[in-house]
């Protein structure tokens, strides 16, 4: 950790010497270990030693960056003045700004050191434990790694924040067969700081692995209805993150097209949602402890009970626009479960699609969007029949997430998230 | 310099074990002006070495982000390691690769190394926004994006194969919204450059106007658009439309990791997957007598680079591989093992997938419509290893009596690519290529595409 500090200590120098007013320079070395399984047999071990420095200066209000990965003098000198060449071609902006100093911290946690030994051993226990309990799913390739990282942030305010951690992922593709019959591939991933558990009973993988076999003959619908859409909490993250990219992101808000970017204070979705960036949740394995902008991170609520709290902006956006940074720049998405049983949630329903997976074009600004609901099933008087093939849906996300019919108790987490399983009305099936 | 290195280190491989020692360097620059504000000014410098060895056919792979015979010396020695772990845990036997030809390809051609300053990136992307900001006010808002990428590579393999290569690319995004009558905000994008440098691809703004002002009467007709209907219908694709349906609805499913992986074209080599208007390419370096958008002439694994053929009149006739894969199926590896940055392992990856051209012309094909769509770009693709694709149409027009009518707002065409594929009854005489865009499977990689217009049967979404 010393030569991270001493060296960011260097750069900083040597960035206000050449000229720049305000500098930050974050600086890492990281050390992968990584199983690679493909087409179901173990392929490729790999081990990854890292490191790079993404330093960025600033004077009168202009700004530039640079990111190499070597650390030696030579590198540095010309990595500074590239830097100051960037940042003297930028146009003057005052809203650039640099987190002032409050408090310093020193991070460590997580599993800082690789077991290599038992990742292998979780890594085959679960490649063993798809060929006994899910004969039919072929597994497309598998990744188990784990990384270790040390890094270091500092500005020339005085702020530092050292940090090492530890981590393991599992990132899992699939498909299930019956002679030429198949279904539709599918994902399961996992972040986690300790290897306690097997990998299959973590998440949402066992799950996962069951819906895959029961979609291997899909029933294609004829005709198009609108109807409900239950999003299983996978699909519920990525509808969410593509709301908030689409109405309230830097950049749609810096742009002005953003549909939230003035509803600060008023009701966006239905009262039932509460969405939260939360990187201190328990269920969260290593969440974010320092912002992209040099600040300590912080929990929030986005959106409470229907109204927009707060928008999730950068500094710079923040500053550009007369509003408040976020306060933390994680993923680390948390949405408040339900009252009803999952079971109850699906009995509810008379007529929908379970969208296991979307596949969609980029929505409009106006949050039109359409695609193909993959790894889906039908929900017909109030259960799950039928998985479903070149079924098309389509809608609008700011109608869909006033229309919430209703989430979950239950709430599955995959290390990064925590979300239950959430029902929308107003989606259009169609089919053949 | 990074060849004078590799050379050093050759005799530092492993006896009796296949080794591949790459050194590569990444660049990329990039400046964004969102409004006018210069939100994005930033250059990236990434270079490395990593080894890959090969034991009994499980691989041990290492990198280090160091250009030098330490890091080359630390890189061999874990690889080899990994890769002894791995025949201990689950090896397979024994299992050797042929081993390739003996042979030294250097091409790093690929444009000239000129690597312009930042101020170049800002003040081109200044032009062009000051351009359209005079000229078209009405606008609610304009995105303008400078950038530049390149991957340099010197590898040696134990086998004798060895080589150095280029690929650089660059280009300008430009990204306008604007508002309909009833408020609602659309967007329309383009695209301009491609292989080479930045300074060679962008010399003048002024070029690129007539093209801006096309944009922009395109978006304008956007805002007076319709929804499409949703459901079956005729369409033709264009030549951009095509090149993604390649790439992501074909070429994917024919890479031979995901034929393994359980894809639907491991029971189609040999039949028919398409009309026999469709025959479809691989292309390594060179496409029609011309450098392809982004040239291959050697992989990662040392394998010379050649073409592919996937489709050859309507039947299935090949996959790509790397050297493992090829042993695998009886077939030739061609070149399509690729690396993104020096701590990636190669991966069987597409270079410049393409469907051929066929007879028709444009005009004709969009004539032969009564009641369909004439689809013209695209701002994403996926594809399912069933053949399941989906494409996000951000611009098409409605075609009516043979007529084109009017805009479509934004939607979704999705279909079966071997089920699709046998509905194209109309191809037309000439290509379309793109390369702006990464193709993502573990790790990015740029990669070129293209193809006709095609006139053929899919699902639309809308209303």
């Amino acid at each position: 950790m010393e030569e991270l500090r001493k060296t960011a200590a260097d750069v900083l120098a040597r960035l206000k010497e050449a000229g720049a007013d305000r500098a930050v320079c974050r600086i890492y070395r990281s050390e992968t270990q990584e199983f690679n399984v493909d087409g179901g047999t173990f392929s490729l071990f790999r081990t990854l030693f890292d490191k790079g420095i993404i330093m960025t200066a600033y004077r009168d209000g202009r700004k530039g960056s640079v990111s190499i990965n070597r650390f030696d003098t030579k590198a540095l000198d010309e990595a500074v003045a590239n830097c100051i060449s960037v940042m003297t071609s930028g146009e003057p902006d005052p809203a650039w700004e640099i987190a002032p100093l409050t408090e310093n911290a020193t991070f460590r946690e997580g599993a800082l050191v690789c077991d290599t030994e038992l990742l292998f051993s979780r890594t085959k226990e679960l490649l063993d434990t798809i060929a006994a309990r899910h004969p039919s799913v072929v597994v497309e390739q598998m990744i188990a790694s784990h990384t270790k990282s040390r890094s270091v942030f500092v500005n020339t305010n005085g702020v530092e924040y050292q940090s090492e951690r530890g981590g393991y992922d599992l990132d899992l593709t699939y498909s299930a067969h019956d002679g030429e019959a198949t279904s539709s591939f599918f994902g399961s991933t996992l972040l986690t700081a300790d290897l306690d558990a097997p990998f299959y009973e973590r998440g949402s993988v066992r799950r996962d692995l069951e819906d895959v076999e029961r979609q291997i003959h899909p029933r294609a619908i004829s005709g198009k209805f609108e109807g409900t859409v239950l999003l299983p909490p996978s699909c519920f993250s990525e509808f969410l993150w593509s709301a908030i990219s689409n109405y309230v992101s830097d950049t749609v808000v810096l742009d002005g097209t953003g549909l939230w970017c003035r509803k600060l204070g008023e009701r966006v979705t239905h009262e039932g949602l509460t969405v939260s960036l939360r990187p201190y949740d328990k269920a969260v394995a290593l969440g974010e402890r320092v912002t992209d902008d040099g600040f300590i991170a912080q929990d929030y609520n986005m959106i409470e009970n229907g109204v927009l709290q707060v928008l999730p902006l950068s500094l710079y956006v923040a500053n550009k626009t007369g509003g408040l940074r976020a306060p933390n720049s994680s993923g680390n998405l948390v949405v408040a479960p339900g009252t009803e049983n999952l079971a109850d949630l699906i009995a509810g329903i008379s007529h929908g699609i379970v969208v296991g997976r979307f596949s969609g074009g980029s929505p409009g600004a106006n949050g039109d969007f359409s695609g193909v609901a993959k790894n889906s099933f039908l929900i017909e008087d109030g259960k799950i029949t039928d998985a479903v093939s070149e079924t098309m849906i389509s809608g609008n996300m700011q109608t869909l997430l006033y229309d919430l019919h209703g989430l979950s108790r239950e709430t599955e987490c995959d290390g990064t998230s925590v979300l239950p399983w959430a029902a929308f009305g107003s989606v259009t099936v169609s089919g053949k | 310099m990074l060849q004078d290195c590799v050379k050093e280190l050759r005799p530092l491989f492993l006896p009796g074990a296949h080794t591949e020692l790459r050194v590569q360097e990444n660049r990329s620059r990039r400046a964004v002006l969102i409004g006018g504000d210069l939100t994005g000014n930033a250059r990236s410098e990434t270079s490395g070495i990593s080894a890959r060895v090969e034991k009994n056919g499980l691989y041990g792979f290492s990198s280090v982000a160091d250009v030098s015979p330490e890091a080359a010396r630390e890189v061999l020695i874990a690889a080899g390691d990994n890769a002894r772990f791995m025949d201990a845990h689950c090896g397979r036997g024994e299992h050797r690769l042929p081993p390739l030809p003996q042979h030294r390809i250097d091409r790093t051609d690929a444009g000239q190394d000129s690597d312009p300053e930042q101020r170049m990136y800002i003040d081109f992307a200044r032009d062009v926004d000051a351009y359209v900001a005079e000229k078209y006010k009405s606008l609610s808002s304009r995105r303008i994006i400078t950038v530049a990428d390149s991957m340099e590579k010197v590898l040696a393999t134990s086998d004798g194969a060895s080589g150095s290569t280029r690929i650089a690319r660059s280009y300008l995004f430009l990204m306008f919204d604007a508002a309909a009558k009833d408020g609602t905000i659309y967007e329309m994008f383009t695209a301009f450059g491609g292989s080479g440098d930045f300074d060679r691809n962008f010399r003048d703004p002024t070029a690129l106007y007539a093209d801006i002002d096309d944009l922009y009467e395109r978006l304008m007709k956007k805002c007076e658009g319709v929804h499409a209907n949703a459901g079956p219908c005729t369409c033709v694709l264009s030549g951009e439309l095509s090149g993604m349906l390649a790439h992501e609805a074909v070429g994917h499913t024919v890479e031979a990791d995901l034929v393994l992986g359980g894809s639907v074209a491991a029971h189609s080599l040999g039949h028919t997957v398409a009309s026999p208007l469709v025959s479809m390419t691989d292309f390594a370096h060179t496409a029609f007598g011309a450098p392809a958008p982004l040239p291959v002439y050697l992989d990662d694994e040392g394998t010379p680079a050649r073409d592919v053929e996937l489709i050859r009149d309507g039947v299935l006739v090949g996959y790509m591989n790397n050297r493992d894969s090829a042993q695998h199926f009886g077939m030739e590896p061609a070149g399509n093992a690729r690396a993104y940055e020096f701590s990636d392992e190669p991966l069987i990856r597409m270079r410049n997938t393409a469907v051929l051209p066929g007879t028709s012309k444009l005009e004709d094909m969009i004539r032969s419509v009564d009641d369909g769509y004439y689809l013209v770009r695209s701002n994403n693709g996926q594809a399912d290893t069933t053949g399941e694709f989906m494409f996000g149409i951000t611009e098409g027009y409605e075609i009516k009596h043979g007529k084109i009518g009017r805009a479509l707002y934004d939607t979704t065409i999705s279909g079966v690519a071997f089920e699709m594929l046998k509905t194209v009854d109309m191809v037309s005489d000439k290509m379309t290529w793109i390369s702006a865009g990464m193709c993502g499977k573990k790790q990015p990689m740029p990669v070129g595409m293209g193809g006709p217009a095609l006139r053929c049967r899919v699902m639309i979404g809308g209303r």
